[in-house]
């Protein structure tokens, strides 16, 4: 019931605060747009005058995109038939899951950890405006707060760096090793299928479990001002395992609204015709609204994070 | 007390062709020891215009001997360490007799003092994949000698399409082979890393006696079942005109048999041999093959057996995408979607192979384009005429997600990887001796399907498929070489091929056409004082405006094809060009009331072996739409990216 309560308020807390959502997708947006930009001259510059530029328009030349990929570097080998629809969310679940970040190109992994950081400091800001509780969002009160937590905030993410290494390096390696033990000895792929779809689970569970507890320990020092990064982290482990059921009741609830979300993004954008440049525009719009939702999701399970965290406390 | 049971199918014993090397053998399986013993009965004729003083053999396991076979030292320089072998792994084939039987005298003689381990290829004298034996008198021209070899084969760990997993036993190359006499010497390579295999055509009846669980399944007919009494089954498989054998066995296998009328009054016994976890792809693997064998024989030719058997490989038998006369493995997940092409694509191919180098026998040593470059050509044939075209598939956590705007058109096989090897190699090469694997595969595969499939829009389809079809009937059960191959092409375009077929089998130059510009400029009138007066030139005195229009069409390869160029103008006429493609350009001009509005090299896709395809055209505007459409589509990954990966930070 806790769970439900503060979930419900959590929902109402970000509502009004549409503004400092649309803070947050307006600087989503304009990051991606510095790699957006060069994406587009390759594109533009390959495609050319060519009549695969009018087979593009009007759907997807597997023969044009064979040779793009073929000749691509850096960023050019992101772009894939994958990046359509439902792919671009498998694409990055499974990058996740994997631990595959690593392969993206340099480009990407450094435009991705430079994002990162600067969430990082957002985050100070969307904590700051949960915690006044006034929900008068002001620009100058969202930077004085992200600026106020950034120092803590980011020791707070390396130390979860040094939880998903140990996921990485350890959990999954470990996990991998038994995996490759069983395929080699396996009698057909159905184990071996199973036991890594049940290693992937695993592995996502405990990434989204560090997550989550780091996510406590960033309300800890903005609710109780605590300056003390490790005991943050240490309190915040304390609190989500003296109440492991509340806590991951709600984190799993809001993912539910993410997976019933993108869903819905999916089946939406599969029905849009992308032939001319009305439709191209209603499926940007379809995306950027997606998005917008995603960031209202982060938020809303912030604002319901901490109110679970005043309310067990 | 024993019991037999004999089975014979409604088939004709007549040879389809002189059987110049019969087998008739008994082995012995031993799943204990992972061996099979043999008695082999070899009568070789020889078929040729020489005396043959000695006789070559392959002995193929030996390859996996030891770790410095030719094969183990060609793997390794290719990045392949394929053994991590305990000394169980390991396999070998070893003669423990060889006799020449002589019926006349009633005498054998012991030919094993005269034997000899050859390395012709590389001189590696601990490679003992081939050997021979004198012969105490030569074998003249038109005689037949008979031989009685004992040999013993251990069975390796899964390598090379052969070996044993657990209690699956896939056997192929696995027995004294002897090798093949033409021009007065013997063809009889080592095994290598990259190489297939080459035999002639002989009659093969074989009785192997494995455990009486196991379900066999083999080349040919299986004519016979014995119930020893002692918890062994003998089954004889028989089969004429091929030229290999290969079996499995194993007590997992589901055996599904299908009579199949491929063609009035035409029929052949489908066998399929099924993994017990495949059985939902039951369906999908005999839709396979009785595609194979439909359009296979429309194409190429009646498929003249009587049995096809395929066999779904065990998990980690490595004996997938395999091909052997009538007898050939497929290769399945058991997951799978409707279009994305397995198990169709890799059964198709492997059936397919039975046409090239089951029926017509090439080299596969020496010319591995002419069986792998036509079954590549002859599989995406097939399949493209039997299902709808396969969308792009990609696996997420092994589970396949297929994407309906993404269709794979049949242009598109074999082009990415001849454009990353097209200046490594000519396509005609002996398999060891490209410059890599990458470098083997992509010049006896893709180059050669990418080769016919160009010649077949070059010569035009129905001439093609006479010509085709002419060809592989005509050097069924024989030995082609590239040069029989040109014959029959020269032959059905009425002028000699070679021009067109040696850029390509004895070349490795790209071939690039390209629209380098398209220009249209206003042709200007005259306006001003002229000897008769006075031109009011100025725009609305001109009755209609005039273009002086150029076309640049470049030749950026190194192979040369005539070609065709579509011109096309904004006021809707076109003009088709016809280019020799010799010179390193050519430019069309034309003058007239209205500007390009594009022009296209080789508008009906005939050059599917051009490298660089968007080249090929060019329109006056680009189109602005695609880039901005794929941007915006790309973007949504980027941003959904960067939301994703904010689990790392705050």
């Amino acid at each position: 019931m806790k769970v439900f309560i503060n979930f419900v308020k959590g929902f109402k807390i970000t509502g009004r605060v549409i503004r400092m959502l649309i803070l947050l997708f307006v600087i989503n947006l304009a990051f991606s747009m510095i790699l957006a930009v060069p994406m587009y001259r390759s594109l533009e510059e390959s495609l050319g005058n060519s009549l695969a530029g009018e087979r593009m328009a009007e759907g997807f030349d597997y023969l044009w995109w064979q040779e793009y990929r073929d000749d691509a570097r850096g960023l050019e080998k992101t772009f894939t038939p994958t990046i359509i629809g439902k792919g671009a969310i498998l694409d990055n679940m499974e990058s996740l899951i994997q631990m595959q970040v690593f392969d993206l190109p340099p480009a990407v992994l450094v435009f991705g950890i430079l994002y990162i950081i600067l969430h990082t400091f957002l985050a100070g800001g969307i904590l700051s405006v949960f915690r006044k509780g006034e929900f008068q969002f002001s620009m100058r009160s969202f930077f004085k707060g992200a600026g106020a937590h950034f120092f803590r905030f980011f020791w707070l993410m390396i130390l979860s760096w040094m939880f998903f290494l140990i996921i990485g390096t350890g959990v999954k390696s470990g996990l991998n090793s038994i995996l490759d033990g069983i395929r080699d000895t396996a009698f057909s792929e159905i184990t071996p299928f199973y036991l890594g779809i049940a290693f992937s689970a695993v592995v996502f569970f405990l990434i989204l479990f560090v997550q989550m507890v780091f996510d406590y320990g960033r309300i800890k020092i903005v609710l109780e001002d605590s300056p003390n990064v490790l005991a943050s982290a240490a309190g915040a482990f304390g609190f989500v395992f003296r109440n492991l059921g509340s806590t991951l009741g709600l984190f799993y609830l809001l993912f539910l609204v993410q997976i019933f979300f993108t869903l819905l993004y999916i089946l939406i954008q599969g029905v849009i015709p992308q032939s001319t440049f009305f439709g191209v525009a209603m499926a940007f719009l379809c995306q950027q609204i997606f998005v917008f939702g995603l960031i209202g999701i982060r938020c809303w399970l912030y604002s319901s994070q901490m109110e679970l965290y005043r309310y067990l406390k | 007390m024993l019991l037999s049971y004999a089975t014979f199918l409604s088939s004709s014993d007549e040879p389809f062709c002189k059987q110049v090397a019969n087998y008739t053998m008994n082995v012995v399986l031993d799943t204990e020891g992972d061996t099979i013993t043999g008695e082999e009965f070899l009568t070789w004729t020889n078929d040729t215009e020489y005396p043959a003083e000695e006789l070559w053999f392959h002995l193929y396991w030996n390859a996996f001997k030891n770790n410095m076979s030719t094969y183990m030292i060609e793997s390794r320089r290719r990045g392949r360490n394929p053994t991590d072998f305990a000394m169980d792994d390991w396999g070998y084939c070893r003669v423990d007799s060889i006799f020449l039987i002589d019926e006349e005298n009633f005498e054998e003689f012991d030919l094993s003092p005269a034997m000899a381990f050859r390395q012709p290829d590389d001189d590696n004298v601990l490679d003992q994949t081939v050997f021979s034996v004198r012969l105490p008198r030569p074998a003249e021209p038109g005689q037949t000698v008979e031989l009685r070899i004992s040999f013993l084969a251990k069975v390796p760990r899964p390598i090379s399409r052969t070996g044993v997993y657990k209690d699956n036993y896939f056997i192929a190359q696995w027995f004294p082979k002897i090798g093949v006499f033409e021009d007065g010497k013997w063809n009889c390579h080592q095994f290598h890393s990259s190489s297939e295999f080459f035999a002639d055509y002989g009659t093969y009846d074989i009785k192997i006696t494995i455990p009486s669980s196991m379900v066999v399944g083999a080349t040919g007919e299986h004519r016979e079942i014995t119930d020893n009494g002692d918890g062994t089954t003998t089954h004889r498989f028989y089969q004429h005109s091929v030229h290999d054998f290969a079996w499995t066995a194993s007590p997992h296998l589901l055996e599904f048999k299908e009579d199949f009328e491929f063609a009035a009054g035409k029929m052949t016994e489908i066998t399929l041999l099924l993994q017990p976890y495949h059985t939902k792809l039951k369906d999908r693997y005999m839709n396979a093959v009785k595609n194979a064998i439909r359009y296979s024989s429309l194409f190429y030719g009646d498929y003249p057996y009587t049995t096809a058997t395929c066999v779904d490989p065990g998990y980690n038998s490595r004996s997938g995408g395999m091909e052997y006369p009538t007898f050939f493995t497929g290769g399945a997940y058991f997951i799978t979607r409707k279009r994305d092409d397995s198990p169709e694509g890799v059964t198709i191919h492997e059936f397919g192979h039975g046409y090239f180098y089951g029926l017509v026998g090439n080299n596969e040593f020496e010319n591995p384009w002419m069986d792998e470059g036509f079954t590549s050509f002859l599989d995406t044939e097939v399949y493209y005429a039997a299902y709808q075209n396969p969308l792009y598939t990609k696996r997420y956590f092994g589970i396949p997600v297929s994407f309906p705007e993404v269709e794979i058109p049949i242009e598109s096989d074999g082009i990415s990887s001849h454009r990353q090897t097209w200046n490594m190699d000519d396509m005609q090469r002996f398999a060891w001796k490209f410059m890599e694997g990458e470098s083997y595969g992509a010049n006896s595969y893709s180059k050669g399907e990418l080769t016919l499939r160009t010649l077949k829009r070059y010569m035009g389809p129905d001439l093609f498929a006479d010509m085709i079809k002419s060809y592989s009937q005509r050097w069924w059960f024989k030995h082609p070489k590239p040069k029989d191959f040109y014959e029959v092409v020269s032959e059905f375009a009425g002028q000699d091929m070679s021009w067109f077929l040696d850029q390509f089998v004895y070349g490795s130059g790209k071939l690039d056409y390209a629209i380098d510009r398209i220009t249209s400029e206003r042709i200007i009138q005259q306006e001003g004082w002229f000897g008769g007066g006075y031109i009011d030139g100025s725009p609305k005195n001109r009755e209609t405006e005039a273009y002086e229009s150029e076309v640049l069409v470049r030749r950026l390869g190194e192979v040369k094809l005539p070609i065709e160029v579509l011109v096309v103008f904004e006021d809707g006429s076109e003009f088709l060009e016809n280019w020799d493609g010799q010179y390193r350009w050519k430019k069309f001009t034309y003058a007239g009331p209205a500007r390009i509005a594009r022009a296209v090299v080789d508008p009906e896709f005939k050059l599917v072996i051009d490298i660089n395809r968007t080249n090929n055209s060019m329109t006056q505007k680009s189109n602005k739409t695609a880039p901005i459409k794929w941007t915006s589509r790309w973007l949504l990954w980027l941003q959904h990216a960067m939301e994703f990966f904010t689990v790392f930070g705050g």
